[in-house]
């Protein structure tokens, strides 16, 4: 089927309304019991039929979980589905490139050194991310021509390599602040705040207008990097543009969230199978499916179990494995 | 309108607001107190809604008699019976903020090593007064239950325990003061083999019991090959019950392989409930007395 604006449209509309039931439902549910009539009168208009304590854990604790979840689970799934197209992998994820090892580093570097969570654990993490970035398309040739291969290898190298320090830190350490950092580990939206929020929210936005404006690139690029050059796409230019912009979100969705695994890895290849693979189309409908997703599977974490919460990476694999593999052989039929 | 009636209703609507000022009134009168991790925290003069951030709190809290005001604990909380029926917030390593707030608590009693400190700080920030406790000896336990004894209202009865507490403590030290020290091998992994060193209680029960920890430089729950334990010719090998889906007697059988070792030479391979040894809790005492008589039987005849 042809990509119209018409229908770029009415897609988005169509997920932005399964996106706002998801964050609804996930707003009135966990171990506190609120009823959802009172959930919408607090939030559209007539406050009141809430006590203080209620107030406080949908305005100051879901409210902002609940955005959180949306805007990472966007940005991963925006990363992943650029990734996957820029590197030509269908294994490519938003981690692929180092992020996940650096800002990992950094993350608990800030932990076992007893800072707060923000801004200091989040400002190591997103400078770890960062700086690993740089540092893999240093690697893979930044200044002259790209390597697309060069670039997977050294990404994951460095994650590989990360991982190993990460493991020696956690050995060695008699730090009892260790705990903490197999929660950022696994991935960690329970304790969102708005100034995050103030701070990720812009950033993703106008990452994504950017990321958006360059969608027939893309589809170009798919097709080939010579192919692309001879329409006239600078392709470089496009390519080190994206990296660097998806790096900057994912690093900053990251610092904020800890590791949330396979939203970045398949929520793309799900919004192919499902519309298709014409980026106008598939950039904004994996933006907004991935956020309904997370926020999805974050609601799920909990409200699981009544004797804890579980990490969120736990129920994204748990529910996302299962469901891809059915569309998988659904298209091979 | 029933004159009666209408009298009633204003009557019950008075008494209504009559108690709810009271409680207000309670509420709002609150002691800043300074807990162990040098933060202010305004207690409320008599918390009505406690959560535990510990199993070691929450021992303690009950044995204050203050365990009718807990209304939250956590996941390994299983002493006394009744606090184990109580809702649970997460475990004490893996907390749930919401799950905290759901239960609308006065008061919040947490521990320094262990519950994370990003859930602490965003309680304080909400409102909720956390007054955290961070034992780390034998007298710092016993500073611990005074002290939470005076953020629950309950003085008389923490000076008690905390007398009682001091007082055994004093008299095992007495009994093995003196004493040569044995070896001890403190084991709570079996697959792969795991032993408490440096800043833990085991190690400080040891230490206080007249033996010598052989893993006392080592990290805090270090791994261990079986060379290493070989090498250190432990004169005593204590199991704890951590190792229970295990069975006992195949740890012994394994050692049993080594019959140079003296602590298997002379059979002196134990096992200890591991809820006595690693709970800064008034209980603690009892795991103290238990490794004493196992270490230096000869003085507690």
């Amino acid at each position: 089927m042809r990509v119209t604006p018409v229908r770029i449209m009415a897609t988005s509309i169509l997920l932005i309304g399964v996106l706002a039931v998801v964050c609804l439902a996930s707003l009135t549910t966990g171990p506190a019991k609120l009823r959802p009539g009172a959930v919408l009168a607090e939030l559209f208009g007539s406050p009141g039929a809430l006590d203080a304590m209620e107030r406080t854990i949908l305005m100051r604790v879901r409210l902002p979980r609940v955005l959180l979840g949306a805007l990472v689970g966007g940005t991963l799934a925006i990363g992943g589905v650029v990734f996957q197209a820029l590197l030509r992998n269908p294994l490519a994820e938003p981690f692929v490139l180092g992020v996940m090892g650096g800002s990992a580093f950094g993350a608990i570097l800030g932990i076992l050194g007893g800072w707060a969570f923000f801004p200091g654990v989040t400002g190591v993490a997103f400078a770890g991310g960062i700086l690993t970035i740089a540092l893999v398309i240093g690697i893979a040739g930044g200044r002259t021509r790209i390597h697309t291969n060069t670039l997977l290898l050294a990404g994951v190298i460095v994650n590989a390599f990360f991982s190993a320090a990460i493991m020696f830190l956690l050995s060695v350490t008699r730090n009892q602040e260790i705990h903490n950092v197999l929660r950022w580990l696994m991935g960690d939206l329970s304790l969102a705040t708005f100034r995050e929020l103030v701070i990720l929210a812009p950033l993703v936005l106008i990452g994504f207008t950017l990321i958006f404006a360059s969608s027939r690139s893309l589809n170009l690029i798919v097709m080939g990097e010579e192919t692309a050059m001879h329409l006239g796409v600078q392709v470089e230019r496009v390519k080190k543009g994206l990296l660097v912009l998806v790096s900057l979100v994912v690093s900053a969705a990251v610092a904020l969230s800890g590791i949330i695994g396979f939203v970045g890895l398949i929520i793309p290849h799900v919004l192919r199978i499902l519309v298709g693979s014409d980026h106008r189309l598939l950039l904004p409908a994996s933006l907004l499916f991935g956020a309904g997703f997370l926020v999805f599977c974050d609601t799920v974490a909990r409200v699981a179990t009544t004797q804890t919460e579980l990490p969120v990476g736990v129920i994204t694999a748990l529910a996302g494995g299962p469901f891809f593999m059915y569309l998988l052989r659904r298209k091979q039929r | 309108m029933n004159f009666p009636r209408a009298a009633g209703t204003v009557l019950r609507t008075l008494c209504v607001a009559l108690v709810a000022a009271v409680a207000m009134a309670g509420a709002v009168r609150a002691v800043a107190l300074t807990d162990e991790a040098g933060r202010e925290v305004r207690v409320p003069d008599r918390s009505q809604r406690i959560v535990s951030l510990a199993p070691s709190i929450t021992e303690i809290l009950f044995a204050l008699g203050a365990g009718g005001r807990v209304v939250g604990v956590t996941q390994y909380s299983n002493y006394p019976a009744e606090a184990a029926r109580l809702p649970k917030v997460g475990s004490y390593i893996n907390l749930s903020l919401e799950k905290i707030l759901a239960l609308r608590p006065d008061l919040v009693i947490g521990i320094r090593d262990g519950n994370p400190k990003a859930i602490i700080d965003r309680l304080a920030e909400l409102g909720v007064p956390c007054y955290i406790v961070d034992p780390q000896s034998l007298d710092g336990v016993v500073t611990t239950v005074r002290n939470i004894g005076r953020a629950v209202g309950r003085e008389q009865a923490a000076d008690q325990i905390a007398a009682q507490m001091a007082s055994r403590i004093r008299e095992v030290e007495r009994r093995v003061a003196g004493l040569a020290t044995p070896r001890v091998f403190y084991q709570i992994g079996v697959e792969p083999i795991v032993s408490a060193g440096q800043g833990t209680f085991p190690n400080i029960l040891i230490e206080t019991a007249g033996g010598k920890n052989i893993a006392a430089d080592m990290a805090a729950y270090p791994q261990l090959n079986v060379e290493q334990v070989l090498v250190a010719r432990p004169e005593i090998i204590i199991v704890t019950s951590m190792t229970r889906e295990y069975d006992f007697e195949r740890v012994r059988a394994f050692w049993g392989r080594w019959p140079g070792l003296p602590a298997v030479a002379a059979a002196r391979i134990y096992v200890v409930d591991s809820d006595l040894m690693d709970r800064p809790s008034p209980r603690i005492v009892e795991g103290l007395e238990t490794l004493a008589r196992l270490i230096h039987p000869q003085r507690f005849k």
